[in-house]
Formats: C-alpha cells, structure tokens, sequence
C-alpha cells in the first residue's frame, strides 16, 4: 500500500529539511508510485530505469517542491517530463508487448492517480498520433510494422510519432 | 532491480543535505531586483523624461505603458510558477494579454493609413529604432533574471517558459525604458515599442528553451 497524499508530501517536506529516514521512506514510496504509474506506458524491461530516472529527477530537483502545495501533482510532471523524454530516446525496435493483466489494482488514491495519470496526456492526441506511438515508442514495433497495422504510410508514422511527441511533451504541466 | 533501486535510494538519502524550498516570493524578488537595475541604468544613461510627472503624456503613453506592465508581470508570474512544476498548471493569462497587446500596433497602423505618408512617417522614425534598440538592451538584465530561476527550477514547459521568459523580459524592459522616452504618439508606442516585445519573445523561444532543459 503507498502512503496517501498527505503523508507523502510531509516526508518530502522532512526530506527538504535534511531527515535522512523520512527521505529514505519517501524515496521508496514515490517509486511503488511511479512504477504503478508507468506500467502500462513502459516495456516491464525499461520500467526500473525510468522509475530510478524518475527518482534521481526528484532528488536533484527537491528544492523546487513547493510545501504549500500538494505533493503528487508536483511529482507527475517530473514523471510526465522524463516520460516523454524517454519515449524520445528509446530503442525504435524493441519487440517487447505489454501485457494486459497489469492495470492499476486496488488503488486507494485512484482519484488522484487518474487526475495526473499519463493516460490523460494520451487522450489529447489525435487517434493517428496516439496509435503510432503506441505502437512503436512504447509497445516496441518497427515503423513498418506499425505502418502496416495502421494503414498509413512509413514517412507518416514518422511524422505522426514527431507530432505526437511534441505536443505531448507541450501537454506536460496543461493536461489534467 | 529492486535491489539496485533500493541501493540507489539508501546511497541518495545518505548523501542527502538540506535544501530551501521554493517559493514564488523569492522569484519576485528576483525579479524586481533585475527591474531596479535596468531602471537605474535607464536613470543614469537616458534621464528620466519629467513629461510624466508634468502631464505631458498621452493617454496613448499610460494605455501603452500600463498594458505592458500588465503583460510583463503576468508573463513573469508565469515563468516564476513554471520553476516548480505541477500537474494542472495553467498560463492563460499572458496568452490573452498577448493578444490583447496586439491591438496597439493594429490600432497605430490603422490611424496612420488614412494620413498622408502616415505609413512612411513610422517607418523613417528614427526615434522608433533607437527606442527599439535601447528597450531590447533594457530587457537583457530581466531576461537573464528569470532564466537563471528557471535554471534553477525544474520547468517541465521549456518551450512555453521561452516565450513567457521573452515576453516578460520585453515587456518589462520596454516599460522601464519607456520612461525615458518622451515620444507619446501612438504610431511610435504602437509599432516601436511592441515590436521590442515581439523580437524578445522570439528570441526568448529560441535561446531560454536550449538553456533550462535539464
């Protein structure tokens, strides 16, 4: 179980302040977190790199977290930020597919997890541009595989996936 | 994995010091700590024009100037939130008082049409060039002020923190160096002016984005 909003955002303030064991507990929690939080949008074999990426991020920028405000939203941009970030630099033709058993279970804070979820990033695409980097940044198809289960051409995938990135990368801090 | 992930949190929390949070009244004081010494520079090198203290200006000059502030410190406000990211953040207000700002050189061009060698008249005013010039000068010291707080923020907006980071710089140089400026016609403030915010908003798109990444 991962500790709620609130308690979360108390350690990081100890964590601010120089608390090493609160720091400690709150790195292990912010990374069940985010490990929930990426699962579905990562190969499982690049979910640990981008969850310890994601926890570097939040160490060497911990200064910027604003104590008056909460603490997850804070959190989901960094993740959003590296996400994308990611999605630009990985490996066009890694073959590993997601599965489908892997959804989000038994979350007590559903309800803030959807408000700062990925998924709402996704949705603000247009259907080709989604489809593509679904396809191909995340699921792990070539290019011309996704050209062919798409039906569009390959220099439009690769338009489509350029677009998409940039206005999902532009969508970061807007989308809840 | 899990072991590697638990190393790297013990090795962090270990070496962890303590860090002053964030908070949005130090950016301002950033901020207007840049502003105070563009406008002394300004004092210092162009004079102040008692115009404005004597009733000289314009409605043109308060309307220009007032809108600038405005849009100057909405911008800033934006780029000093956007240091601390969140989820749900939104910037809407520079983006309207952008396009509100847009009616001044369309209201200038306008009411010059219809005169004369109207459009001729803005083009060889010579004031407008070194007003131009000189107000981009006076926003280098602010645009440096709110990059330098990005960078040591986390932005995850880049591209939008460049505009906004350009926007304000312009604005708010444009503003100080306006008050030394004792050409109030609405053709110069119109044109001149706001293209000084224009060139340093596009300016700021391409250079504060390349410097804030991280």
């Amino acid at each position: 179980m991962i500790a709620d909003e609130a308690t979360l955002a108390r350690l990081m303030v100890a964590g601010q302040k120089g608390d090493k064991s609160a720091y400690n507990v709150l790195l292990s929690e912010a990374g069940l977190w985010l490990e929930r939080y990426f699962r579905r949008r990562v190969p499982p074999h690049q979910l640990d790199d981008l969850v310890q990426d994601v926890m570097l991020a939040l160490h060497n920028k911990r200064a910027t977290y604003d104590p008056e405000r909460p603490f997850l939203p804070w959190l989901a941009a960094i993740a959003r930020y590296r996400w994308v970030d990611h999605l630009r630099k990985v490996y066009k033709h890694e073959s590993d597919l997601l599965g489908d058993n892997d959804a989000v279970e038994d979350s007590h804070e559903e309800a803030i997890a959807a408000r700062v979820s990925l998924e709402r990033l996704f949705v603000q695409l247009p259907k080709k541009q989604a489809e593509v980097i679904e396809l191909v940044k995340i699921s792990g198809h070539s290019v011309r595989e996704a050209a062919r289960r798409t039906g569009q051409s390959e220099s439009l995938v690769k338009v489509n996936i350029h677009r998409g990135l940039k206005k999902l990368s532009a969508l970061v801090e807007k989308a809840e | 994995m899990k072991s590697a992930r638990e190393d790297m949190i013990a090795s962090l929390a270990e070496g962890l010091e303590p860090v002053r949070a964030f908070n949005s009244r130090d950016g301002m004081g950033l901020l207007a700590i840049a502003a105070a010494l563009t406008f002394a520079g300004v004092l210092m090198i162009k004079g102040f024009w008692v115009g404005i203290l004597t009733g000289e200006a314009s409605a043109f000059f308060w309307i220009t100037n007032g809108l600038l502030a405005l849009l100057g410190l909405a911008s800033a406000g934006a780029v000093i939130a956007m240091a601390s990211p969140r989820v749900g953040n939104r910037f809407d207000a520079p983006v309207w008082l952008s396009a509100m700002m847009v009616v001044l050189p369309i209201g200038a061009l306008l009411s010059s049409i219809p005169q004369q060698h109207g459009l001729g008249a803005i083009v060889n005013d010579i004031d407008g060039v070194h007003c131009l010039s000189h107000s981009l000068l006076s926003s280098v010291l602010i645009g440096a002020a709110l990059t330098a707080w990005l960078r040591r923020g986390a932005t995850v907006s880049p591209n939008a923190a460049g505009w906004f980071a350009g926007i304000a710089a312009g604005s708010l140089g444009t503003l100080v160096y306006g008050m030394s400026c004792s050409v109030v016609s609405i053709t110069h403030l119109g044109i001149w002016h706001i293209a000084a915010v224009v060139i340093s908003a596009i300016l700021g798109r391409i250079i504060v984005p390349h410097l804030v990444r991280w």
